[in-house]
C-alpha cells in the first residue's frame, strides 16, 4: 500500500516535470552559468584547474541543489496540491520519501551534464578514468541533499520570505556534503587516485544520509501538523 | 487578605545558579591567571585555552539541551520547552561566537594569523555559528504554534549537523590545532587539568544561570501581561 502511494507521488512529480520541464532545465542552465562564472571568478587564464575541480563542481552542485529544492514544493503550494495530500490518508513519511526521490532524480539529471562538463572545461589531465568514482560519490551526496533538502524545504514552505529562508537554512547544513563531495573528487582526479581517502568520504556521505533520514522521519510529521 | 510581593516561579533557582556561576567564574579567573603553571611552549597565550575549550564544551551542552527541549516540545506541545530551546540556542550561539573569537586570538598568537582554514575546530565552530544563526531567521519568519514546531525541528536537525560538521572538516584537513583530550586521557599536567575542570564547571554553571535568568524573564513577562489583562478587564 505504502509503496503504491510512494510510487504514485513520485510519478506525480516526474510527470509534472516532464510536462513543464521547468525545474530540471532551469537547474542545468543555472549550473552551467555557475561553472562559467566560477571560471571567470578565479581570474586565471590557466586552462587546467585540476587543483580546484572538486570545489568548482561541488559549489556549483550545492547552489543548484538550493534552486531545485526550492522549486520542489511549488506545485504543492501554488496549485493547492498540498491541501489534498494532507487531507488524504497518505502517511507523512511517504510524502517525505516521494519528495526526496524526486529531488534525488533532479540532482542526478543535473550531474549527468555537470560532471562531464567539469572535465571538459577545467581538467586537462586524467579525469575520465575517475568519472565512475565521482558518480558514486555524487549519488551518495544526492541522497544527503534529497533528505536534508526535503526537510528544510518543508520548513521554509510556510515562512515569510521563503525564497530567502531556504538557502539560509539549507546551505550551512550542506557544508559537510560539499567538503566530502569535493574531497572524494580530489581523491580520484589528477592521476594517482587515493581510494582509501575516497572511501572515507563516501562512508561519511552515507553516514550523513542515514542521520538525516532518521531526523527527517522522526520530525516530518510535525512539519505539516496543522 | 494581604498579598506579599508577587513571586515568579524559578526566582530562587535563578539566584542560586547566578551566585554559583559568579563565584566559580571569579575563582577560575584567579586560578587561571595567577595560580595555574605557564605553558613552556606557548607562554601566557596558552591561558586562553581554559576559557576557549570550556566555552566550546558549554556551547555543545547548550545545543544538546535545545535538541532535547525540541524533542520534548514536539511530544508535549508545551510552550515552556520552546522557551528552553530558544534560550539554550541563544546562549549556545553567544558561546560559539566567543569560541571563534578566542580561537582566532589564539591563532594570531600561535601561528601569526587571525584565521587558519587548516584548523578544523575553528572552521567547524564557524559552521556551527552559521547553522544556529539561521535558527533565529527561521523563528522570525513564522508565527505561534508553527514557530514552536519549526524551531523544535530545526533545533533537532541543527544538532544532527554539528557532529557532521566536526567530522567532515576533520576528514578534510590536517591537524594544526593543539589536541588537548586524546583517547588516552588529558594531554596536560595535573595542576592545569584541575584549573581546566574549575573553568569548565564555571562555564556550565554560567550557561545554567543565564538559562534560568532568561526563563525567569519570560515568565515575568507573561505574569505581567496576565496582570495587565486582569486590570483592563476589572
Amino acid at each position: 500500500m505504502r509503496r503504491r502511494q510512494l510510487m504514485a507521488l513520485v510519478r506525480k512529480d516526474l510527470r509534472l516535470e516532464l510536462r513543464t520541464r521547468e525545474t530540471i532545465v532551469a537547474m542545468v542552465l543555472f549550473a552551467i552559468v555557475m561553472l562559467v562564472i566560477l571560471q571567470f571568478g578565479f581570474g586565471t587564464r590557466d586552462d587546467d584547474l585540476t587543483r580546484f575541480v572538486g570545489g568548482l563542481m561541488w559549489v556549483t552542485l550545492a547552489f543548484t541543489a538550493v534552486l531545485g529544492v526550492g522549486r520542489s514544493y511549488v506545485a504543492e503550494r501554488e496549485q493547492h496540491v498540498l491541501d489534498g495530500l494532507l487531507a488524504s490518508p497518505v502517511p507523512r513519511t511517504v510524502m517525505l520519501g516521494a519528495k526526496a526521490i524526486a529531488i534525488f532524480l533532479y540532482m542526478t539529471a543535473v550531474e549527468v551534464v555537470v560532471i562531464p562538463l567539469v572535465g571538459v572545461f577545467f581538467v586537462k589531465g586524467s579525469y575520465w578514468d575517475a568519472i565512475g568514482w565521482i558518480a558514486i560519490a555524487a549519488l551518495l551526496a544526492n541522497a544527503c541533499i534529497a533528505l536534508s533538502g526535503t526537510l528544510f524545504s518543508g520548513l521554509a514552505l510556510f515562512t515569510r520570505a521563503r525564497d530567502l529562508i531556504l538557502p539560509v537554512l539549507f546551505l550551512p547544513a550542506l557544508v559537510p556534503v560539499v567538503v566530502a563531495g569535493a574531497g572524494a573528487t580530489h581523491a580520484v582526479v589528477g592521476g594517482s587516485p587515493d581510494m582509501s581517502e575516497w572511501r572515507g568520504y563516501c562512508l561519511f556521505l552515507l553516514a550523513y544520509a542515514i542521520l538525516f533520514a532518521l531526523v527527517s522521519i522522526a520530525t516530518y510529521d510535525a512539519v505539516f501538523d496543522d | 487578605m494581604t498579598d506579599g510581593p508577587a513571586r515568579v516561579p524559578g526566582q530562587r533557582a535563578a539566584a542560586i545558579w547566578g551566585v554559583l556561576a559568579t563565584v566559580l567564574v571569579v575563582v577560575s579567573s584567579i586560578g587561571v591567571f595567577l595560580v595555574a603553571p605557564e605553558d613552556a611552549d606557548q607562554g601566557i597565550i596558552q591561558r586562553i585555552f581554559y576559557f576557549h575549550v570550556a566555552i566550546a564544551i558549554a556551547s555543545l551542552v547548550a545545543f544538546a539541551v535545545a535538541c532535547v527541549a525540541g524533542i520534548l516540545q514536539l511530544r508535549t506541545r508545551d510552550e515552556r520547552w520552546d522557551d528552553v530551546g530558544e534560550a539554550s540556542i541563544r546562549i549556545g550561539l553567544l558561546f560559539s561566537v566567543l569560541v571563534v573569537i578566542t580561537g582566532s586570538i589564539w591563532a594570531k598568537a600561535s601561528w601569526g594569523t587571525w584565521w587558519v582554514w587548516t584548523d578544523p575546530r575553528l572552521v567547524t565552530y564557524l559552521i556551527v555559528v552559521l547553522i544556529y544563526a539561521a535558527y533565529f531567521v527561521l523563528r522570525s519568519s513564522v508565527e505561534d504554534d508553527r514557530r514552536m514546531r519549526y524551531s523544535a525541528i530545526y533545533a533537532i536537525a541543527g544538532f544532527a549537523s554539528v557532529p557532521l560538521s566536526f567530522y567532515s572538516v576533520r576528514v578534510a584537513e590536517s591537524f594544526v590545532h593543539p589536541v588537548v583530550f586524546t583517547s588516552s586521557g588529558a594531554n596536560m599536567p595535573g595542576s592545569m587539568l584541575w584549573w581546566f575542570v574549575v573553568s569548565q564547571a564555571a562555564m556550565i554553571c554560567l550557561f545554567v544561570a543565564l538559562l534560568e535568568l532568561d526563563l525567569l524573564g519570560r515568565r515575568s513577562e507573561r505574569a505581567l501581561r496576565r496582570l495587565a489583562m486582569r486590570l483592563e478587564s476589572a
